[in-house]
C-alpha cells in the first residue's frame, strides 16, 4: 500500500486514480471538520469539495518537507471553512448542529489504522478537555468557530492580550499533555 | 521599526503566534505577523511547536462519514481535468480536444511580462460599482477582455465571490487562477477553476478583503503559478 506522499507523486502526474484513494483515506476527517465548523451539512460538502478540488488543482505545491497530506488538506478545509463562515455570516446561526445527522452518518470503525486513529484522537481531545475552561474555549472558538482573537475579545467582554494569553497557554499545555503531536497525528 | 513591530515588541514576542496558528488573526494582521516571522527567530520556534497541536485539533470533532454522493462529484471534475492533462501531454497534444472548446483561445494570447501586463490591463479597463443585495452587500462589476463575457465579484461581509459567465473554457493543460493585489505585486490564490461548458463559474475569494486593492484572474498551466504567466482575462477593481 502507498503512502501518502507517495500517491502524490502520482497525483502530481494527474493520476486520477491515486487522487481518488487520497480521498478515500481522508474524506471522513475533513467532512468531520467542515462539519464541526459549519454545523450544515449543505455548506460542510461545499467545503469538503473546494479543498479537495484545490487540493487537486495546487497539486504542484504540495510538499512532503511541510507536513503530511492530511495536514495539508485539514488545513485547506480549515481555511476554506473559515471563509465559508466568515463570507457568509452563518456564524450568527444558533450553534447547535442539524439533528439527527451524527447518528446518520456516524463513521463506523473499519480498520486498525482507524481505530488507532481514533485512540489517538480520543487523546487529543482529552487533551483540550483537561485545559480550564476559559482556555479551551478561545481555542474553540478561534479554530472551529472561525472566530478571530478580536471578535472573541468582544464576545467575552475580556481584553485581547488575554485572550491571546489564553490560547497559547492551552495550546502550551495540550503540547506537554501530548508529547509529540507530530507522531500522534501520523 | 514598523508599528507593527513595535506592537508586536509590546506585546512581548510571540504574542500573536497562537492566534496565527489558529487563524485567528485579523488579515492585516495576519499579513504583517508573516512578514515579521521572516525575520524572527523566535517567533518561528514558537509558531512551529504551537502548530503542531492546531494541526491535531481536527481530531477532537466528531468523526462522521462522508456524503457517499460527494466522491461521484468531485471525482467527475478530476477525471475530467485529468483527461485534459493526458491530452495535452499526448502526441497529439497541439490538436484540439473532441469536443472541447471552440472560439476563442487563450493560447492565442502573447506572453507578456507579467507585472507589465498587469499594468497595462488596469490601465485601461473600466470597472464599474453597482449596489446590489442587502445586509452591506454590493456587487463590482469587473471588466473582462474576452468577448461576450462577464464577471461579477460579490462582496459581502469582508469576502467576495467571482460569478463569470461566457469565459472562454480553458486549454487543456490550463486553469483560471484568481490573484489578489494589495500593494505591490500581485498575490497567488489557491483558487484555480475552469468553466462549464457555458462559460460559467462561481469561486469564492480566498482571504478577507482588507487591503485588497484588485482581484484578478489569469490563465496559468495547470497546478497554478506563483506569478503571473500572462495578462489577466478578467480585473475587478475594489479600492
Amino acid at each position: 500500500m502507498l503512502a501518502d506522499e507517495e500517491l502524490m507523486h502520482l497525483v502530481y502526474r494527474s493520476d486520477a486514480v491515486a487522487f481518488e484513494v487520497i480521498y478515500d483515506r481522508h474524506a471522513d476527517a475533513a467532512f468531520s471538520l467542515a462539519y464541526r465548523m459549519c454545523a450544515q451539512r449543505a455548506l460542510a460538502e461545499d467545503v469538503v469539495q473546494e479543498a479537495f478540488l484545490s487540493l487537486w488543482r495546487t497539486r504542484a505545491r504540495y510538499d512532503r518537507q511541510r507536513g503530511s497530506v492530511r495536514t495539508w488538506l485539514l488545513g485547506i478545509v480549515h481555511n476554506r471553512a473559515i471563509d465559508a463562515l466568515r463570507r457568509r455570516a452563518v456564524r450568527d446561526r444558533p450553534i447547535v448542529h442539524e439533528e439527527g445527522i451524527e447518528e446518520r452518518v456516524a463513521a463506523p470503525e473499519r480498520t486498525d489504522a482507524e481505530f488507532a486513529r481514533r485512540e489517538e484522537a480520543r487523546e487529543i481531545r482529552e487533551a483540550l478537555e483537561q485545559l480550564p475552561d476559559e482556555q479551551s474555549r478561545v481555542i474553540e472558538l478561534a479554530y472551529f468557530g472561525g472566530m478571530t482573537h478580536m471578535q472573541i475579545a468582544a464576545m467575552l467582554d475580556t481584553p485581547v492580550g488575554t485572550i491571546k494569553g489564553r490560547m497559547r497557554l492551552g495550546l502550551a499545555k495540550m503540547r506537554m499533555a501530548l508529547g509529540d503531536p507530530a507522531e500522534v497525528l501520523r | 521599526m514598523s508599528a507593527h513591530d513595535h506592537d508586536l515588541d509590546a506585546e512581548g514576542c510571540g504574542g500573536n503566534a497562537a492566534p496565527y496558528v489558529l487563524g485567528a488573526l485579523e488579515q492585516e494582521e495576519y499579513e504583517a505577523f508573516q512578514h515579521h516571522l521572516a525575520t524572527c527567530a523566535v517567533c518561528r520556534e514558537e509558531v512551529a511547536a504551537l502548530k503542531l497541536v492546531a494541526d491535531a485539533l481536527p481530531a477532537t470533532a466528531p468523526q462522521l462519514s462522508v456524503p457517499a454522493d460527494l466522491k461521484s462529484r468531485i471525482m467527475a471534475t478530476v477525471q475530467e481535468e485529468a483527461g485534459w492533462q493526458r491530452a495535452a501531454e499526448s502526441p497529439e497534444a497541439g490538436r484540439r480536444p473532441a469536443g472541447a472548446r471552440s472560439g476563442f483561445s487563450l493560447r492565442d494570447w502573447r506572453p507578456l511580462g507579467a507585472v507589465a501586463a498587469v499594468a497595462a490591463v488596469i490601465a485601461i479597463l473600466a470597472v464599474a460599482v453597482q449596489s446590489g443585495g442587502g445586509g452591506g452587500a454590493r456587487t463590482i462589476r469587473a471588466q473582462v477582455s474576452a468577448p461576450n463575457a462577464s464577471a461579477s465579484l460579490r462582496v459581502s461581509g469582508g469576502h467576495a465571490e467571482l460569478n463569470v459567465v461566457g469565459l472562454p473554457q480553458t486549454a487543456p493543460d490550463r486553469v483560471y487562477e484568481v490573484w489578489i493585489k494589495r500593494a505591490g505585486a500581485p498575490q497567488p490564490t489557491d483558487a484555480l477553476f475552469t468553466v462549464t461548458a457555458a462559460g460559467r463559474a462561481s469561486v469564492g475569494v480566498p482571504g478577507a478583503l482588507a487591503g485588497v486593492k484588485q482581484i484578478m484572474v489569469t490563465s496559468e498551466p495547470l497546478g497554478g503559478s506563483r506569478v503571473p504567466t500572462r495578462a489577466p482575462v478578467i480585473v475587478a477593481n475594489l479600492s
